[in-house]
């Protein structure tokens, strides 16, 4: 229905009857109507000239073959119907013009149109890199419009098997609704299509009657990009004429654009797969490494973004602006998977160094044997002794008491290489004093008990590491700067190697391997070392002791705040929210799990 | 709306005023439609017309949208007047400018005559 009454203006048809009429013999009457309204009128009181009223002279105005409009005239003489006749023809002209030039404004409100959603699409569309974010966005440009659809829904193509798998839906009881639909012969005809298409009055159709119940009208695109089918957008009304052309067109430009976000989306997730699966296989390698630190790399991440979390949610005290966000859950996430990918290259040897005399081989063994020589060079000595007539009874006493001294000499190596206990200066002399002790081999050469290099790493005051193997040990972390720096992480997780290389940093600024300050840390790199500390010391096994409780693991972490070795901040952090405690009740056995004084630690 | 409500568009591009008009004409209560193609012409319309509702250009001669704008609300007799600037796209920044000048609402141009409708709805129901 074209609208004419709004082609003209009231105040410019009245100005025309005003000019015209001093010219017109008295007692002539004009009236205009357009599309069923009196635009202007004048001559007369009320001359009441209706588009019906019988006498009088109508001039019909048309547009698109449609009687859009009427000029009447009633007039005593025939001169006003010549001017009549005139003005409708001018009329006429000015309307056609008229309606072309709205013709092309509609057009151009149209673009307009389109140009927007196209705008507002690609930004709302592309906001997000997850597929269920994408296909949800694109809901929202049908769901709650007046004049479409009550339900919708969009559908993926699962890579692997090829099935549509519906993602987000609106409406009434979507998610039940369409899984119905789902089922139905029309859904496995619409999923094939090509191109999409509306069916109306689905009741009437003697094809889909039966098929969806639900609805009376649905309107279907297919998902494409690149030529590929990623999945079906489904609209869906409960009125019979649902939907319109217009509305097929306006799904179109959305779900071109939804299409390519989503095929991003996919491409983008791949990507993401493939590198969190090579991180998978760097931190499987490193635990595979050591059957001592199985599981340590899967472990400490759960821990670290325990805390995290924690961190976050604190909405006071000194966490109180710390955000973890997705990106540096993600960051914080992969660095502490990574934190030890030094490790691969550090001999496993120097890694699993269970006692001082470790060198791939325990080599207490060989020490061990070189005393059962001396013993039995003290027998032969007895039994010679005996044979040459000696004084028999003082040839076994030496005997006994050389035996004695060689067994306390080994129980005190044996126990030195444990490296259980700090040894002291004095026992450091004794191993020297042993080591002058010796021993001949086959072709009589005589061998210090204990060679240099023995004596060197038996004299370890603190643990089993020798200076030159901590230097390896501690290399690691070195090696785990230089792996991660070489890796060109994406910007989003550009503070992997921060986070990660940090975890031997003391507060202090006597860590390594770089003796960075607390301030200097960030607080995710310091959240790694707290969780690897605590997850070192309560691994069920370690080569140097059984696994430790929780009451002890904690005391030393307490110890550690009070040294400056970690953050005292967190570590109250950590005690504080019982992220220990959640931690033990899904990792550790139940030997290990006793009861913690909260209180004693805290403050 | 009781009465029949006022729409002014003040825009000195006659195509943005036409394209308007003829979106506007799409409202509930047939409002009447008033136009000027300059700012000084514009505040003057507007004063005499008193429209609920005025959508106004910022660039625009003799007297830009700013100008025009904070005379209107230098008018307490206009105090229900709404004012709706139109900005150029890529000319956001000039929404500071138009706020503190005493505009309520921007479009960019080309508008999305959705968006107009929209606003323009919700604003003469509130006045």
């Amino acid at each position: 229905m074209i609208k004419a009454s709004n082609y003209l203006k009231p105040a410019w048809v009245r100005r025309q009857f005003e000019l015209a009429f001093p010219l017109l013999p008295p007692g002539t009457s004009a009236a205009l109507w357009l599309s069923g309204k009196l635009l202007a009128e004048i001559g007369g009181a009320a001359s009441g000239l209706a588009e019906d009223t019988p006498g009088a002279q109508a001039f019909h105005l048309v547009l698109e073959q449609e009687r859009v409009g009427t000029l009447l005239l009633s007039s005593p003489a025939t001169q006003a119907l010549d001017w009549g006749k005139a003005f409708a023809h001018a009329l006429q002209g000015i309307l056609d013009a008229e309606h072309a030039r709205r013709s092309v404004a509609q057009e151009t409100l149209e673009s307009y149109r389109e140009m927007a959603l196209l705008q507002r699409a690609v930004t709302e569309l592309n906001h997000s890199l997850k597929p269920a974010a994408v296909a949800a966005s694109l809901l929202k440009e049908f769901d709650g419009r007046k004049d479409t659809a009550g339900h919708g829904a969009v559908f993926l193509r699962n890579p692997d098997s090829a099935s549509l798998e519906l993602i987000q839906s609106f409406g009434e009881d979507a998610a039940k609704t369409f899984a119905r639909l789902q089922g139905s012969r029309l859904f496995a005809e619409m999923a094939t299509r090509e191109a999409g298409d509306i069916i109306n009055d689905l009741p009437a159709s003697s094809q889909w009657a039966e098929e969806a119940t639900d609805f009376k009208a649905l309107l279907w695109l297919p998902l494409i990009a690149h030529g590929e089918n990623l999945g079906l957008l489904v609209l869906a009304s409960r009125h019979a004429d649902g939907f319109a052309a217009g509305d097929l067109k306006r799904a179109q430009t959305l779900s071109s654009v939804a299409a390519a976000a989503l095929r991003n989306a996919q491409l983008y997730a791949a990507e993401q797969d493939m590198f969190q699966s090579f991180v998978r296989v760097i931190a499987t390698a490193i635990d595979a490494k050591s059957p001592y630190t199985a599981g340590h790399c899967r472990r400490v991440p759960e821990i670290a973004l325990m805390i995290a979390e924690m961190a976050h949610q604190a909405d006071s005290g000194p966490f109180a602006d710390f955000v973890l966000d997705e990106d540096k859950r993600n960051t914080l996430q992969i660095a502490a998977m990574l934190h030890d990918c030094g490790k691969v290259v550090t001999p496993e040897w120097v890694v699993d160094k269970a006692t001082k005399l470790d060198h791939i081989e325990n080599r207490i063994h060989l020490i061990a044997t070189r005393f059962e020589v001396l013993r039995r060079d003290a027998e032969i000595a007895l039994y010679r002794a005996l044979a040459e007539h000696a004084d028999g009874d003082a040839a076994r006493r030496i005997y006994q008491e050389r035996l004695q001294q060689l067994d306390d000499d080994f129980a005190f190596i044996e126990k030195c290489n444990l490296g259980a206990e700090f040894t002291s200066d004095e026992q450091v002399a004794r191993i020297q004093d042993v080591a002058r002790t010796t021993w001949r081999d086959s072709r009589g050469e005589a061998f210090p008990l204990l060679t240099e290099n023995e004596v060197y790493n038996l004299s370890v005051q603190r643990g089993t590491l020798n200076p030159e193997e901590r230097k390896i040990i501690e290399d690691h972390a070195v090696h785990t700067i230089n792996m991660l720096s070489q890796i060109s992480f994406p910007r989003s997780l550009r503070n992997v190697t921060e986070y990660a290389a940090g975890h031997h940093e003391r507060m202090d600024g006597r860590g390594y391997p770089r003796g960075l300050k607390r301030d200097q840390l960030s607080i995710p790199a310091r959240i790694v070392a707290i969780a690897d500390i605590f997850e070192a010391l309560t691994a069920p096994d370690r080569p140097y002791r059984k696994p430790g409780t929780l009451n002890w693991a904690i005391n030393i972490m307490h110890r550690m705040k009070l040294d400056n070795h970690i953050d005292g901040e967190l570590f109250d952090l950590f005690i504080s929210q019982g992220v220990y405690a959640a931690y033990a009740q899904k990792h550790l056995v139940a030997g290990q799990i006793d009861d913690v004084d909260v209180a004693r630690y805290l403050g | 709306m009781t009465e029949i409500a006022k729409i002014a568009i003040v825009d000195d591009e006659v195509h943005i005023r036409a394209l308007l008009e003829q979106t506007l004409e799409d409202l509930d209560g047939e409002p009447e439609i008033l136009t000027a193609a300059n700012g000084a012409e514009g505040l003057a319309l507007i004063e005499r017309e008193r429209p609920q509702l005025v959508f106004l250009d910022v660039m625009m001669p003799l007297m830009n949208g700013y100008e025009v704008c904070a005379a209107v609300r230098s008018n307490p007799d206009l105090a229900a007047t709404t004012i709706v600037m139109l900005t150029a796209k890529g000319q956001e920044a000039d929404r500071t400018r138009g706020l503190e000048t005493g505009a309520h609402h921007f479009v960019t141009k080309p508008f999305d005559p959705d968006e107009i409708l929209d606003l323009a709805r919700e604003i003469l129901q509130a006045s």
